[in-house]
Formats: structure tokens, C-alpha cells, sequence
């Protein structure tokens, strides 16, 4: 007997038995007829059982977010109070969303009425759910500037459904007034800035607007370490989308991230410090201050595994634009944990689906002091005293006057963590060649400034609200579309 | 001109800091290092004065900087703790009795009472022959369990209100992210505490809870304490392993990763439906320590080790095996029964000097007393 290594002392039945990837048969666990297709976390389905599997659990994961107050077990009309946006960023999952979304929402079913949609009560199955669907893509090629804009394959992709409306974006638009206008917000007299060398992250009075894209390279070359870039985006994009769901009247906003890449941004996420919104990670209401309609965010893959959305898309024949990678996304947060939790999971099955688990019984300890002006998201208080606390900075109190506007306080943890930690490494984004020209101020996205000035004014209010006789008129001129 | 200390801007900077990336001097570092962990101690009002305090010493280097900060801190802002170094002996010879010797060499540089426990009084059984006995895949679920309960016993039996460890940021950060990993809830929710203590339970608590590990070596490094810095000799947790590389590698990319971890950690609790899903907490019926079933898990443990089947209580199969395999024999060595403050000395010295105080204890704990 010859073996691989030449030795004929070694027996064939040492080497360890190659594990089975399916349980029991390898006939279709649903139909118990056919012979099995694809194995899913050591389940086997034949082709034709596998699309209503995976088409049930998208239904099961997002209808019950449709109506704005759950129905409970038996499921009655969908009545969504407004449009729908889908986040579409050219990957595997938003490809197969939207395949989704067109097929079971859209496709073979008429316009909807125009009467009052919480009255209906026709079957929901004759007429689209929601009036209007949008799709929505950021194009983030301005951030890095040798990557190609890929915005012309996203619509090539959007516009082969029919009954979709595109909505391009750039990520630069953050920084736009005449994007920020176009989603209602109040044009401001120059863009807010900030001292981003100081962790106290001082305001500085508002200068004469740089274009958007010499304004993102600043904001982008001025962070502290190049983890804080693939998050800054994600942040930027993802702002940029939740002020187009609002201008679209959409009431529900869907993501494509499936169990696989939520669980990698839920452990990122932690790894960030943003462990306080666990939560608003699965699924968050948006902007719902002031009696406003919310916009409600949804991840209806959260209970499909990437290998899943793979078969479907390739059985499908789904053209896949891909996203282009980020330099330096490896090194962020994000790709570690990626690469990390993908790598786990050969040793660990089910690592995955654990970790979306576990932090689906987890809440947040506090009541939240405010909502972050960077990512909008809930925020605890008193970030700065725990850092100052646990890691002394300075032997000497804070340099920052009580005069001074900072942004400091009015930032969450995870977003102050971003702008203030520092890496022994330099950013090398490609982006840094192009700011820097306006020293330590740093320009601010456009919502900050909006939300920055709303504050300080409720603050000036508070102090002198004994002697204010007309609460309405002083509000003037200070509206935000959040 | 030449750099300057990022802190005081007049010495020369000697180090940079793993926590902040600060270039720093040596004196500032020493001052930042202990106004930190004092800083952990006020906020959580850790200490009452006249606390009797246990340091858990291992003679590896979080418990050796843990002695001398806290020793350090008592006498500069006038805690008012009576300090004592408690020490476990698991058994495991080339790696225990050196790390030991240790110790008793801190204990001297101190001045500090040590009392050592091993796993052989105890339980009647060391860490090698537990090995020898299941292997090596599970032995640190025997460890773990047992040095717990032996530290609590060894406080109960000194008389002491408070046990300290050196727990440090790194082990704090890689427990959330593990017990994230594996779906542990009911650690998750209580692995950020700074201190635990159950209603029958000692109180526990990890003054370098925000201390990152190369803080602390660093400042051994700097202060010339003396350490023992070898590794266990038996295989280390496998699962934790890859939490700890993980967060190597995170740290690596950003400094203030493992601080961001525990603010998350810190942040979030177990929610109310999960916490109906946790077992109530019980007394055990043949020790009286704290269970979660009507045996503790060292009783369990020891048990089936007794028994020959060392996996009674590592797997619920093993479990199975012990309840099909007949009632507990009789004349089965056991754990003896646990009470808090079973003995409440009024001098230190005669509580480190007097050994198998343990109220009905059945295995007399023999106890290497020396005092400092």
C-alpha cells in the first residue's frame, strides 16, 4: 500500500472520517420526494422546495413590521402608513432583496388605491403593500479616488424591475446644501466645523461652504485612525439614506444584511463601544420626534445565511454588481470582525446565528439622555467624565472653557470613540491627499449643524422659558427635517 | 527641541501608553497607573474602612501589581483595609509550587499575612491527578470551578469581607465578546460588573477592571516587582483562546478597542424575558455553597470523579451516566460544608495561623501559614 507521505506503515482507516454535511438522507427534508439540491445548516432541499423555505422566512421576518402596530399571531391586511425604500448597494444581499421585494410585493399586483390605507379592507395580495417603492444607492467612489463609480451598473440592475424608482446618491452629498434642501432641510448661513484635534471637539464658528467633495475629503483625512474611516462611511450612508426615506414619505426602510452580516456588525458594533444600541443594530423607528412619522428600519434576511442568498441568487440568475472594496476596510473594525466571525464559524457552526441570539435578549441598561447628532441613533450622557475617569488625559482639568460650544456632549459614545481614538498608524485613505488644507477645522454633515443649533437653542430656551410668553414664535427658523 | 512628557511637559518621555498612545515619563506613568485604579475603587465605593480584604495572589503578574497597588493605595489615601494575600494551590507540579514560591517571596517584600488552600485538602484531589483522570480537553472546567469555591471558602475561613482579583481590562473585554459568542446570557450579564456578591456569597471585585494587561506589565517592569510569568502547563481554554487573538488583532487596529468593549458590555443587560429563562439561585444540599441545581457544580464535579466518570458534570450526557448508574455511594469524600464566615477572627495573625477551622469540615483544609 503506498500513501501520500511513502509510508506504508500508515493504514488507511487512521485518517479522521470526513464529517457529513447533512444530517440524516440526502432526499429534500420539506418534500421528502426529490433528491437534495443544497444542505443548509445540515438540512437538505431539493431546488423547487428551497425558494418558498427561503421566501417564507423573508415574509416571516418582515411582514410582521408592516402594520405600525403589530397584529399579533393571526395576520390581518398590510396597511404600511407610507412608501418604501430599499437600501441597494449593489452585494449579494441587497441583490437578493430586491428579487425579494419584486416578487412578492410588487410583481402581478396592481397599483394600490388611493384611499385611506388603514381602512382597507381588501386582500392585501391584489394590490402593492406599498404605494411607491423606491431603491436607494450611495456611490462612495468620491471617498477613495481611484475606485470606479458603479452608480450606471446599479441603475442598469434597479431598472430591469419594473415598478421600482431609482434614487442615486453620493456620499459627498452629506456635505451638500442643495441635497440637504432637497430632503427639507433649512439652508444654514455656512457649514459647522469643528476642532477634531481636541477631544473636547470644540465648534468652531461656521466659514464660507467648500465644495462637498473637498469638504468629505477634510472630514475623511482629519480622523484620527483608519478604523474610524469604513465607519464613518457606514454612518454617512447610512444617514444619507434614513433623509431620503423621510423626502420619499416612506414609513418602513429595508436593509439587505443577512444572518451572516448581522452578526458581524452586531460583534463590530460592541467592539466599537456601541453596545447601547444592540437594539436599534436588528431593527430601529427613525425620527419620530415631534409626533413625526417614523421611519421604521427592517432587516428581513436577518434569518437567511449568506449561503442561502447565494443559492437563490445564483439559481435565480441575479446579476450581482458586487461592491467595490474599500482600502483599508480590512484593517477597520468591521473586516477584522469579518474575518474573524466567517473564520469561526468553520470550527463553531452556528457561531451566527448565537451571536443574534444572545444580543436579541439583551436591552440597554439606561433610559437614553439624548440621540447622538452624528448617527442619530439613542445615546447615554456623560461620555467624556467615564473616559476621563478610566483613562487620565491630562493632569490638569480640561482646557475647554464652559464657553466654548463643543460637540462632545452632544455625540454617543461609539461616534465620540470614532472622531477622538487614535492608532499608532496614520489613515491611508487615498481620500488624506486631498484635505488637510484648512488645518485642525474640520467641516461637520450637514444633520450635526441642524441638530447642534436645535439644541443649543432648547438649552437657551430652558434658561429663560419662566419669561417667554409665546412659545410658538420663537421656535421660528430653527426647523430640521429630523 | 526635545519631545516632553504629554502629561507634565517637563520630563522626558520614556514610554508611550498602551491606552492612549500618550508618550509619557515614568513618574506620570506610575501616577496615572494608580490614580486609575483609585479612581475604579471611589467610584464604585468598593472599600468601607476597616474592611478585612483578601488579594487572590497566583503569583503570575496581574495578582503581584494587584498587592502592591493595593498596599500602595491603603497607605496613601488612608483606605483604612486590613490586607491579607490568599493563595490556591491546584496541584500542578512545575507550574504551581514555583509560582508559589513567588508569593511567599511577595508576602515577605510586602509584609502582608498569606494563607495558601490547596485543591489536595480540599477536594482530595489535585489538578495532575484530575487530569490524569478525564485528560486534558475539560480540566479547566474543573479548575475553574473549584479554585471559586476555594477562594470563597479560604475568605470565609479568614474572616474576611472582600476578595480582590487581578482581572484586568483584556480579561474582562474578551469575556464579553466570548460569552457574546457562545450565547452565555447568564455570564454576559454579570461578566462587567465591577463587583458581585450574592446574599451567601463573599464579595468579589476586579480593581484593574479598566487596566489594560500591558499596562500592568509594564508597570512591574518599571517598579522591578518580581513575577512568575509562565503559563499553565495544561492545555488553556480553547474558545477563549480565539476571543483573545480576536481581540489581540482589535486592539492592534485601534488601542481603545478593549475600553469600547467593556463600555458595551456596561451598557447593555440581559432583557426581561431572558432573565425568566435563568435559573433561580440555589443552596447546595451536600455543601451549602451557591448551585444552580440541588448539587453545586464542585459537587458534581467531584462526584463523578469519584465515581469514574469525570464528564458528570461537564456534558448532560455525563450527567445521564451518573443518575443511571445508582444513588451516591456511601462514604464518598465530599466537600466540606460551607458557611460564610465560618470563623471571624478578631486578629489576623491567629486566623492565618489556625488551619481546618471550616464548620463541619469533614476534609481538614491544610493550611501553609505563614505570617508576614
Amino acid at each position: 500500500m503506498s500513501t501520500s507521505c511513502g509510508n506504508p506503515t500508515v493504514e488507511k482507516d487512521a485518517l479522521m472520517p470526513r464529517r457529513r454535511k447533512f444530517d440524516r438522507t440526502k432526499t429534500c427534508i420539506k418534500c421528502k420526494d426529490n433528491q437534495g439540491n443544497v444542505t443548509i445548516r445540515h438540512a437538505v432541499y431539493c431546488k423547487e422546495c428551497f425558494f418558498p423555505m427561503l421566501n417564507q422566512k423573508f415574509k416571516r421576518s418582515l411582514e410582521p413590521t408592516i402594520n405600525p402596530i403589530p397584529d399579533g399571531p393571526r395576520k390581518k391586511n398590510l396597511y404600511p402608513p407610507g412608501n418604501l425604500l430599499i437600501a441597494f448597494s449593489g452585494g449579494l444581499g441587497s441583490t437578493v432583496l430586491l428579487d425579494l421585494v419584486h416578487k412578492g410585493y410588487v410583481a402581478s399586483r396592481k397599483p394600490r388605491e388611493d384611499a385611506d390605507a388603514a381602512v382597507r379592507k381588501k386582500d392585501p395580495k391584489n394590490e402593492m403593500v406599498w404605494k411607491e417603492v423606491h431603491v436607494c444607492y450611495v456611490e462612495v467612489c468620491g471617498a477613495f479616488p481611484a475606485m470606479r463609480d458603479r452608480t450606471e451598473d446599479v441603475r442598469r440592475v434597479v431598472e430591469s424591475y419594473d415598478g421600482f424608482k431609482f434614487v442615486p446618491l453620493r456620499v459627498e452629498d452629506s456635505f451638500d446644501t442643495k441635497w440637504w434642501e432637497s430632503v427639507g432641510g433649512k439652508p444654514d448661513k455656512g457649514e459647522l466645523r469643528v476642532d477634531i484635534t481636541n477631544e473636547d471637539l470644540i465648534l468652531l464658528p461656521s466659514s464660507n461652504a467648500t465644495s462637498p467633495l473637498s469638504a468629505l475629503h477634510t472630514y475623511l483625512s482629519s480622523l484620527p485612525a483608519p478604523t474610524a474611516i469604513p465607519t464613518t462611511l457606514q454612518t454617512l450612508t447610512r444617514l444619507l439614506l434614513l433623509h431620503t426615506a423621510r423626502a420619499t414619505s416612506s414609513s418602513h426602510f429595508l436593509f439587505g444584511t443577512c444572518l451572516t452580516s448581522l452578526s458581524v456588525s452586531l460583534v463590530s458594533l460592541v467592539a466599537q463601544g456601541g453596545g447601547f444600541n444592540i437594539k436599534e443594530e436588528v431593527q430601529e423607528d427613525w425620527g419620530g420626534e415631534g409626533g413625526r412619522q417614523a421611519v421604521r428600519i427592517v432587516r428581513p434576511l436577518k434569518d437567511i445565511v449568506m449561503k442561502e442568498c447565494a443559492m437563490y441568487a445564483w439559481w435565480r440568475g441575479l446579476e450581482v454588481v458586487g461592491q467595490e472594496v474599500w482600502p483599508d476596510a480590512r484593517q477597520g473594525i468591521g473586516g477584522i470582525t469579518k474575518d474573524f466571525i466567517v473564520g469561526l464559524e468553520k470550527d463553531y457552526p452556528s457561531t451566527v446565528s448565537t451571536i443574534t441570539r444572545t444580543c436579541a435578549k439583551l436591552a440597554p441598561k439606561e433610559t437614553p439622555a439624548g440621540i447622538c447628532t452624528l448617527c442619530n441613533r439613542p445615546a447615554q450622557g456623560h461620555v467624556q467624565d467615564w473616559k476621563t475617569r478610566i483613562s487620565i488625559r491630562s493632569l490638569s482639568p480640561s482646557l475647554a472653557s464652559p464657553q466654548q460650544p463643543s460637540l462632545a456632549p452632544y455625540l454617543c459614545y461609539m461616534c465620540h470613540t470614532t472622531l477622538t481614538s487614535k492608532s499608532s498608524k496614520k489613515p491611508s485613505s487615498g481620500s488624506s491627499s486631498a484635505g488637510g488644507e484648512e488645518g485642525n477645522e474640520v467641516p461637520l454633515p450637514l444633520w450635526v449643524g441642524a441638530r447642534v443649533r436645535r439644541m443649543e437653542r432648547e438649552e437657551m430656551r430652558d434658561k429663560v422659558k419662566e419669561f417667554l410668553l409665546d412659545k410658538e414664535e420663537e421656535e421660528e427658523g430653527y426647523a430640521e427635517p429630523i | 527641541m526635545p519631545r516632553l512628557c504629554a502629561l507634565c511637559s517637563t520630563q522626558r518621555p520614556i514610554l508611550k501608553r498602551p491606552k492612549t498612545g500618550q508618550q509619557i515619563c515614568k513618574d506620570c506613568f506610575f501616577y496615572v497607573f494608580e490614580t486609575e485604579v483609585h479612581n475604579t475603587i471611589l467610584e464604585a465605593k468598593l472599600f468601607q474602612p476597616g474592611d478585612r480584604v483578601a488579594i487572590g495572589a497566583s503569583g503570575g503578574k496581574d495578582s503581584t501589581v494587584l498587592a502592591h497597588v493595593m498596599k500602595t493605595l491603603n497607605d496613601r489615601y488612608d483606605y483604612g483595609l486590613e490586607l491579607f494575600l490568599l493563595s490556591i494551590d491546584e496541584g500542578i507540579t512545575g507550574y504551581r509550587d514555583d509560582s508559589l514560591e513567588t508569593v511567599k517571596q511577595n508576602q515577605k517584600e510586602y509584609n502582608l499575612p498569606l494563607k495558601i488552600l490547596s485543591y489536595n485538602e480540599f477536594y482530595g484531589w489535585t489538578m495532575d491527578s484530575i487530569v490524569e483522570e478525564v485528560g486534558r480537553r475539560n480540566n479547566c472546567t474543573f479548575c475553574g470551578v473549584f479554585r471559586r469555591q476555594a477562594l470563597d471558602r479560604g475568605a470565609a475561613m479568614l474572616g474576611v469581607d472582600h476578595i480582590v482579583t487581578g482581572h484586568n481590562a483584556d480579561d474582562v473585554a474578551e469575556t464579553v465578546l466570548m460569552n457574546i459568542m457562545r450565547g452565555d446570557i447568564a455570564r454576559l450579564g454579570r461578566c462587567t460588573a465591577i463587583c458581585t456578591q450574592g446574599e451567601d456569597t463573599i464579595k468579589r471585585s476586579k480593581p484593574f477592571k479598566y487596566t489594560y494587561e500591558k499596562e500592568i506589565v509594564m508597570y512591574a517592569y518599571f517598579k522591578r516587582l518580581t513575577y512568575f510569568s509562565t503559563e499553565c502547563i495544561y492545555s488553556p481554554d480553547a474558545y477563549r483562546g480565539h476571543a483573545r487573538s480576536f481581540l489581540k488583532m482589535l486592539e492592534a487596529a485601534r488601542p481603545s478597542a478593549i475600553i469600547d468593549i467593556i463600555y458595551s458590555g456596561e451598557a447593555c443587560e440581559v432583557g426581561e424575558e431572558a432573565t425568566k429563562e435563568l435559573k433561580e439561585r440555589k443552596t447546595c444540599k451536600r455543601c451549602g455553597y451557591i448551585a444552580s441545581n440541588d448539587l453545586c457544580k464542585a459537587c458534581t464535579l467531584l462526584e463523578g470523579l469519584e465515581r469514574g466518570m469525570g464528564n458528570a458534570g461537564i456534558t448532560d450526557r455525563g450527567r445521564k451516566q451518573l443518575e443511571a448508574s445508582g444513588p451516591t455511594p456511601d462514604g464518598l469524600r465530599t466537600i466540606p460544608f460551607f458557611q460564610m464566615n465560618a470563623s471571624t477572627p478578631t486578629d489576623a495573625t491567629s486566623s492565618v495561623t489556625t488551619s481546618g477551622q471550616g464548620s463541619g469540615a469533614r476534609i481538614s483544609p491544610v493550611v501553609d501559614v505563614s505570617a508576614g
